[in-house]
Order: C-alpha cells, then sequence, then structure tokens
C-alpha cells in the first residue's frame, strides 16, 4: 500500500503539526471523503493513531513509523489535551496562509514549532514561536528575503509577557538552536522582519496594548484575527 | 531476730517467654492492623522503599504526600455532593447489601453515600474502605485500588515517610541494626543509593540546565546535604550573588575540579549576561589565571571559549597566545609599584638597590612628556644622559643632580628590565584591555617558569584592580592552581581591595598547602571565603572541616552481653561532630564535590558543560585571532533599535485572515 503525494504532504504536515483533526486534514487533502481514506491507510500502514482528545472531530497523530517515514526525528508523542486548542489554532492559521495566491507563487516555506523545537537545546529557555514563514529571495512579492515569526494567541497571557515576547522575537539575530552568544547580537539584521499575532477575541486587546507599548518597534507587528475555523 | 521475705525473682526462663510472647502479640496486632488497612499500608511500604531506594530525606516524602492532598479534597468534594437519591432502586439496594455504595442508576461511587454533607465526608474514608474491600472480595483488584487511592495514597505515603524518618532515625543515633557495625553500613549504602540518584538526574536530558527558573545557578544534583536545603534527587544551585564573593576551590588533579570550574564560570557568564539584559548590573566580565600553563592549559582554554560563548558570551580573549593588555595604561604611580613587583629583590643589604631601583624607575616613569607607552620607551628612557636631557629641559634640576648621582645604576637597572620583557614576552605591551572582551583565558607558564608567571600573575592583577575602579563590569577572577603563583601574590591582600572594588575572587588549589605559603595566609584565605569552598576528593580537608563548624550528634552505645550478641539496652549521649566529613571527602569520586557555607555543607554531582565545536568562531582570514576583542559597536538607545517599516504585505495577510487591528 503507498501514499498518494497529496496524502504523503498532509502526512508530514500532521507530523509537524503534532496533530491534526479530520476537518483540517479535508482541507488538506480536498474532501471528507478522502480525508477519511487518507486517516484509513495511515492508520492500516501503522504511520498514525485516531482519537476523539476533544469534543469535534476526530484528531489524528503520526506514531514513531509515521514520523519515520516523513523523515522527521521528532519523538511520537500523543497530543497533550491542554495544547489541542493551540494545536488546532496554529493548523488552521497554517492552513489559511498556504492557500493564498502570493504564498503559493512565492513557494513560501512554514518552518513549524517542532522543528525548531527539535533543534533548540535543551536547558535552555527562550521563547520559541509557532511557526516561522520563510520568503524566498527571488519571490515575486515586495517582502521577499523576510523571515516572519507567527505566534496564534488563543489565550490572553498578561501584557508585560505579551511585550517582553514580542521583544525578543523582534531582537533575535541567530537561528534557534544557535549559541547563547548569537541569540541576539547588536549590529546583526534582525531575523525575523515582523511577527504576525492571529488572535482570539480574548487575546486580541492584550495584544494590542502589548503592541503599543513597544513604540517605534510596533510597526513590525502585525495583529490578525485567528482565521474563521481556528477555535477548538 | 527478724526474717523478712526475699525479693520474688522470676525465673529468667519464664521471663524471657514471657517478653517474647508479648512481643509476638505486638507484631500479630501490627500485623493485622496492616492487613485491614491494607490499601495505606501497600502506600506506606511502596513510599519508605522510594525513599530507601532513591535515598531521600523523608520530607521529600511528605511533601509527596501534602501533592496529593488537592486529589483527596476534590474527592471529598465529589463525595459530599453526589446525589444520593437514587438509593432507591433494585441495583442501589443490592449494592447496599453488599455495602458498596450506589448513588445513581449504574453508578458506583465508592466513599459516597446518604447524609449531610459533614456525615458524607466524615465517612467517605470508611466507606471507600469498605467498598474497596468489597471489589476485592469480587476480584475487581483494580477497582479495588482506585476506590482507596484518595485517602489511601496520602496517608500511605506520610504513613512510609514517618517509617522512613524512624529507620534513619534510628541508624543516626547508633541504636538500628543487629550489630554497632550495622549504622556504618547502613550509611554507606545509602551514600551510594544517595550517589545514583544524584547520577539519574544528571542523565534526565534537561533535568538541569544552567541557570534555573527563579535564577539560580546549578551546578549539578544534590547527593547529600547537611545543614542545608534541598538533598538527594534535587538540583544543587546556589545563587548568583555567591559568585560575586570570594570562593576556594580545592581538589587534587583528576578529581573534576575543571568540570567544576567551567560549571561556575559559565553560570556566572550566564546569570550576569541576564541580569545585565534587564538592566539590573554591569555587564559580567570573567578573568581566568590559569597558572599551570602548557598544552594541557590551551584545552581547557579553547574548552573555556566554547562553553562561555555557548553562556551567551561574545568573545573570550586567550592571552597572551591571542590577545595581549597594556601594562602602559596604568596610572604612574600605579605603574612605578607594579613595574618595581616584577623585578624580584632581596631584602636586608639587597634594600639600598631595591630603593637604586624604586628612585631610577620613577625617574623613567615620571620623566617630561607623560609616562611611557610601552616597554621599548621604556627601556630607551633607561640611558642616564637621555633622561638628564630630558629633565635638564624641562628645567628640574634635582632631578638632573639625582640621575647623575645614580648613574652607575641605570645599567644595571636597565640589563634587569630587559631580561624582564625579553622573558614576559608581548602579552603586557599590547594596545588591549579587560574591557575588550567578556571574558579573559590569561595562560601563565607557571609550572615552566615559575618567576615568569609569578611576574605576570603580579602585573595582571595589578591590571584588574586598576580596571575595576571604573566600575565599569561585574568582575570575578578565577585564580587556577594557585600555588604556582602564591608566593608573590599575596591573594589576601587582593582579597580585601577587591571587596571594595567590587571584584570577586575565586582561588582554586591542588590541596589546602597550595592555597598560600604559611598557614596563617591559607586561614586568611579560606576565612574570608564568602561565597563558600569548594571541596573535591583531597587528602587533607581536615581544615576546611574545621572551619565547617560542628554539630549535635547523638551517639548510641550496647551493650555486650557475652554471648555472641549484643544486648537491647545501651547509653546515648550527645557530641558534637564536625559538619563536613572528612572521611567522605577523601573517598569523593571524580565529579564529586562538598559544599561548605555557613555552617553547613551538600555533596554535588557536578554536571559537566560541553561546549559545541560548532560554536567556535572561525579565524579571520587576515591572521586575526579568532578571540578578538568585542566588535565596536554602538549600542543603540533602545533594544532592539527600530528598523525602517517592512513594506506592505496586506496582499497575503488580508486574504488569510481579513482586516488588520490598528
Amino acid at each position: 500500500m503507498t501514499l498518494a503525494v497529496r496524502d504523503a504532504d498532509a502526512l508530514v504536515f500532521a507530523a509537524d503539526m503534532y496533530g491534526i483533526q479530520l476537518d483540517q486534514l479535508a482541507a488538506l487533502t480536498g474532501g471528507d471523503r478522502s480525508a477519511r481514506a487518507a486517516a484509513k491507510r495511515w492508520r492500516d500502514l501503522g504511520y498514525a493513531e485516531a482519537g476523539r482528545l476533544s469534543e469535534g472531530p476526530t484528531w489524528l497523530w503520526v506514531t514513531r513509523a509515521g514520523l519515520a517515514a516523513c523523515g522527521r526525528d521528532y519523538q511520537a508523542r500523543k497530543p497533550a489535551t491542554t495544547q489541542l486548542a493551540h494545536i488546532r489554532a496554529v493548523a488552521a492559521t497554517r492552513i489559511a496562509l498556504e492557500a493564498t495566491g502570493a504564498y503559493r507563487r512565492a513557494s513560501a516555506f512554514w518552518r513549524c514549532e517542532r522543528r525548531i523545537r527539535a533543534r533548540h537545546g535543551r536547558g535552555i529557555r527562550q521563547h520559541l514561536p509557532d511557526g516561522e514563514v520563510h520568503w524566498p529571495d527571488s519571490a515575486p512579492v515586495a517582502w521577499a528575503g523576510e523571515c516572519w515569526a507567527v505566534e496564534a494567541e488563543v489565550t490572553p497571557k498578561t501584557v508585560a509577557r505579551t511585550t517582553a515576547i514580542m521583544r525578543e522575537i523582534l531582537a533575535r539575530t541567530g537561528d534557534y538552536g544557535c549559541p547563547g552568544a548569537e541569540a541576539a547580537v547588536l549590529g546583526r539584521p534582525p531575523r525575523h522582519a515582523r511577527a504576525l499575532y492571529l488572535c482570539s477575541p480574548a487575546a486580541l486587546s492584550i495584544v494590542l496594548k502589548a503592541r503599543e507599548a513597544l513604540g517605534p518597534l510596533a510597526a513590525r507587528i502585525e495583529v490578525r484575527d485567528l482565521p474563521p475555523g481556528a477555535k477548538l | 531476730m527478724r526474717r523478712e521475705a526475699a525479693p520474688y525473682i522470676r525465673h529468667p526462663v519464664r521471663r524471657a517467654l514471657g517478653r517474647g510472647l508479648w512481643r509476638l502479640l505486638g507484631l500479630a496486632a501490627l500485623a493485622a492492623a496492616a492487613a485491614a488497612l491494607a490499601p495505606v499500608t501497600l502506600a506506606a511500604a511502596a513510599a519508605a522503599a522510594a525513599g530507601w531506594w532513591r535515598g531521600w530525606p523523608p520530607r521529600r516524602l511528605y511533601a509527596t504526600a501534602a501533592w496529593c492532598l488537592p486529589m483527596t479534597v476534590v474527592w471529598l468534594a465529589a463525595v459530599a455532593a453526589w446525589p444520593a437519591r437514587a438509593a432507591g432502586s433494585a441495583a442501589g439496594t443490592a449494592a447496599r447489601a453488599a455495602g458498596i455504595a450506589w448513588a445513581g442508576a449504574g453508578v458506583l461511587a465508592p466513599g459516597a453515600g446518604p447524609g449531610p454533607v459533614w456525615l458524607r465526608v466524615a465517612a467517605a474514608p470508611y466507606r471507600a474502605w469498605l467498598a474497596s474491600w468489597q471489589l476485592a472480595a469480587h476480584g475487581h483488584l483494580a477497582a479495588a485500588a482506585v476506590a482507596a487511592a484518595p485517602p489511601a495514597v496520602p496517608l500511605g505515603i506520610l504513613a512510609g515517610g514517618l517509617a522512613w524518618q524512624y529507620r534513619l532515625f534510628r541508624m543516626r543515633t547508633g541504636a538500628g541494626g543487629l550489630t554497632p557495625a550495622a549504622p556504618a553500613t547502613f550509611d554507606s549504602r545509602l551514600w551510594r543509593r544517595q550517589v545514583r540518584t544524584a547520577k539519574a538526574l544528571l542523565a534526565a536530558p534537561g533535568a538541569l540546565p544552567l541557570i534555573s527558573r527563579n535564577g539560580l545557578v546549578v551546578t549539578g544534583a544534590a547527593i547529600r546535604s547537611v545543614r542545608h536545603r534541598g538533598g538527594p534527587g534535587r538540583a544543587a544551585a546556589i545563587p548568583y550573588p555567591r559568585l560575586r564573593s570570594h570562593q576556594v576551590v580545592i581538589g587534587s588533579t583528576g578529581t573534576g575540579k575543571t568540570t567544576l570550574l567551567l560549571r561556575l564560570w559559565a553560570g556566572f557568564m550566564a546569570a550576569g549576561l541576564r541580569r545585565y539584559a534587564a538592566g539590573a548590573a554591569n555587564r559580567p566580565l570573567l578573568v581566568v589565571l590559569d597558572c599551570k600553563g602548557g598544552a594541557s592549559s590551551r584545552k581547557v582554554a579553547d574548552r573555556t571559549r566554547r562553553v562561555l560563548r555557548d553562556a551567551g558570551a561574545r568573545s573570550t580573549a586567550i592571552w597572551p597566545d591571542e590577545a595581549s593588555l597594556s601594562l602602559w595604561t596604568l596610572p604612574p604611580g600605579q605603574l612605578v609599584t607594579t613595574l618595581l613587583d616584577l623585578i624580584e629583590h632581596g631584602t636586608g643589604g639587597a634594600a639600598y638597590y631595591t630603593d637604586v631601583m624604586e628612585a631610577i624607575v620613577s625617574l623613567a616613569v615620571g620623566a617630561p612628556g607623560g609616562p611611557p607607552t610601552c616597554s621599548a620607551d621604556f627601556l630607551a628612557r633607561l640611558d642616564p644622559s637621555l633622561l638628564a636631557a630630558s629633565y635638564a629641559a624641562s628645567g628640574d634640576g634635582a632631578a638632573v643632580t639625582t640621575i647623575r648621582s645614580g648613574k652607575r645604576g641605570f645599567e644595571d637597572v636597565e640589563l634587569r628590565f630587559r631580561a624582564l620583557w625579553r622573558r614576559l614576552g608581548a602579552g603586557l605591551d599590547g594596545g588591549g584591555s579587560f574591557g575588550d572582551a567578556d571574558a579573559w583565558y590569561c595562560v601563565l607558564e607557571g609550572t615552566a617558569e615559575g618567576a615568569v608567571a609569578e611576574a605576570q600573575a603580579r602585573a595582571l592583577t595589578d591590571l584588574l584592580a586598576h580596571y575595576a575602579v571604573g566600575g565599569q563590569r561585574e568582575i570575578l577572577l578565577a585564580v587556577d592552581e594557585f600555588s604556582a603563583v602564591s608566593r608573590r601574590l599575596p591573594i589576601w591582600r587582593l582579597y580585601e581591595r577587591a571587596r571594595a572594588l567590587g571584584l570577586a575572587v575565586q582561588v582554586s588549589a591542588q590541596s589546602w598547602e597550595g592555597l598560600a605559603d604559611t598557614d596563617d595566609e591559607r586561614q586568611r584565605i579560606a576565612a574570608t571565603a564568602e561565597g563558600g569552598i569548594w571541596l573535591l576528593r583531597t587528602p587533607r580537608p581536615g581544615p576546611v572541616s574545621d572551619l565547617a563548624g560542628t554539630r549535635a550528634y547523638v551517639d548510641t552505645t550496647r551493650r555486650f552481653a557475652g554471648q555472641g550478641a549484643w544486648a537491647g539496652d545501651g547509653l546515648s549521649r550527645t557530641r558534637l561532630v564536625p559538619v563536613l566529613d572528612a572521611d567522605i571527602v577523601r573517598q569523593l569520586d571524580v565529579g564529586q564535590a562538598a559544599y561548605v557555607y555557613r555552617g553547613g555543607v551538600t555533596y554535588v554531582q557536578v554536571k559537566r558543560l560541553t561546549g559545541r565545536q560548532a560554536a567556535l568562531a572561525p579565524a579571520a582570514a587576515d591572521g586575526d585571532a579568532p578571540t578578538m576583542p568585542l566588535p565596536a559597536v554602538a549600542v543603540p538607545a533602545q533594544w532592539p533599535p527600530p528598523l525602517p517599516p517592512p513594506p506592505d504585505a496586506s496582499e497575503v495577510l488580508d486574504e488569510a485572515f481579513g482586516a488588520r487591528h490598528e
């Protein structure tokens, strides 16, 4: 039994995003029937497990065999119950962004949090974004060559904490996993040209206040609503 | 004559039988209670076994029991709120007949039952206990365990903690075990298990970060502690201010001293940079004087650079191989003193020559036109005719007279300084400053050329003390293998100066004797180590043990019955024993250390730090050293600096997420 190309892409997507719900998988595979068929194939191959972890559609998460098939060296685990809402919000954000014409034309690349975390050293306390969007230098867009940090804010943090995270993201100059000395170096260009905040209604006011507190740096913070269907 | 009845003496065999019977009855009662409270007994046994296996202190078990209490509270709240009206159903009637609480159609709720709220709460443990027995009797062992868990788990862990504490108490007071040797054997086995627990913590990925969540510098895993908080299975961490106080590290070769020092240095750098980033302190500066020299020091220097780079240090300068300092930046008065200290001179009759040298050096440094800017300039001024001409041009007749009268001494002084500069090399003749890097690793050839290393150490400490006066950095001066330079670097004097300058000094030596030349100086160094003393395996820990102080200890003797066994009676007395067990220190393994601070001691398994090879900066193409001074980048008023607004990306963002929030 083999996987169709679209199924394979969706499997990598599910592996990168910790897990995925069937309705979001349907958005990737093109419909409910194809999503169910893909899920069945993955389970038959031992690439994924399924379960009702929350209300709504069934969750799928990739097993160790599936991660090996995707070429990912993450640790296989079931998505934590407390993280489900956030995982869904980030997946919805990625799906919405990847569906845009500019993203496809530019052949942009989403670097997921799980991938960043896998490279990130243990025991080092740094904030990791929910994802990074890399726009190739050759992309036919005005912001070609930029790297964006993406943050999905489902539950509100404090204004001070949110401001500190924004500042850390905008000040960062090195890649995640680099030596501490290169994380934020004076005189080097910032890693993230801008930070994209996708907010739930509950978190929106906090994020806007935090952005105000940044002063001139606020120009590099984009605040938008989470896309429809992001709520668990 | 009056006859009195002799006191009744029980037959010894009957007496022993009676005692044995009572003991048997007691044990039977205890066994019956343990069997009746089987869930609690099982939890207690598991907790005591865990305490024994991991070598935990009892308070850790008590804390675990306390962390289980929320479960019990939630369970009691659920029991109090559980609907009990459905008890009239047939199933409920049957369940009640079987002694099982039955609260609704098909819902089994151990511990729940009818009655007012207070009665439900009060009776809940008993009902849960009853339900668990009934479930066990029906073969549902897992359900029985779940039913009894909310009250039994915390109670059992508490009981296990008490049992483990009692066992420890008996052994520590010498009253436990079958023979008088049992407590010592117990303690040595306990130590081995505690070491195993500490090593397991070291092996757990991410368990011991360099800086803890609350900003403490983590050195490793605690093995055992006396009069300190923490204990086996916990991180051994010290607050940053202790690294900003004087410390002493003593350990023989191959005991893990360098590993410990690297950990402390990296911790100082990481914590200091964090405080600097928060605006709470100046930028940290680490200066290491490695007084051993040779290839091994270069290896350690390279490892230090990688480790510090991972800890956040931008630049580590390795002196004198890759970077240099300028002695000539010292103010003239200080420069004269330092130059004289670099030359070894005697006392008695030789004091005359010392005075002559002092006069000549003062004249050379204080010549019109300012102090010398390099060694060549200084040596050129030791020509009496040139120096006299210089002073004559400025109209200083007294100086000219002095130069002419001491003309014969100039040649000797010049010879000595020329030889000194040839041996010192260019390390003190460059243009660098301590402010150019986050860390300086200075390699002094103490093994090969002791006299040169002593002079270099003297010059470097004088330079650092002068730099510290500016108060721009939080400085830690670490002197490794101090014995190589201790003859001419009276570190205890620097201790007192350093305190005023805000400079912390960390001295490490291979033995107590290596700390200084005289015992008085050793005592001064150790006594002023306010940040604590780190002791690795060393054959003579006695002096440090004396400094650590004593603690009360209950010592129990046992009466030997004379028939191959010891009787159960004896005497207990309190006596004072050292807080730091010298025998443990003598037997410490590689990577283990005893941290002595304020009359307490923590034995630590040090976590090794490894810097990544990839973290090394590549050497510059033009031949510059890989550890060049910090690049001269102007610090902007705002960090991160504001940039021009990025190009408008509304095209993609509007399509994906809707309008922007302003």
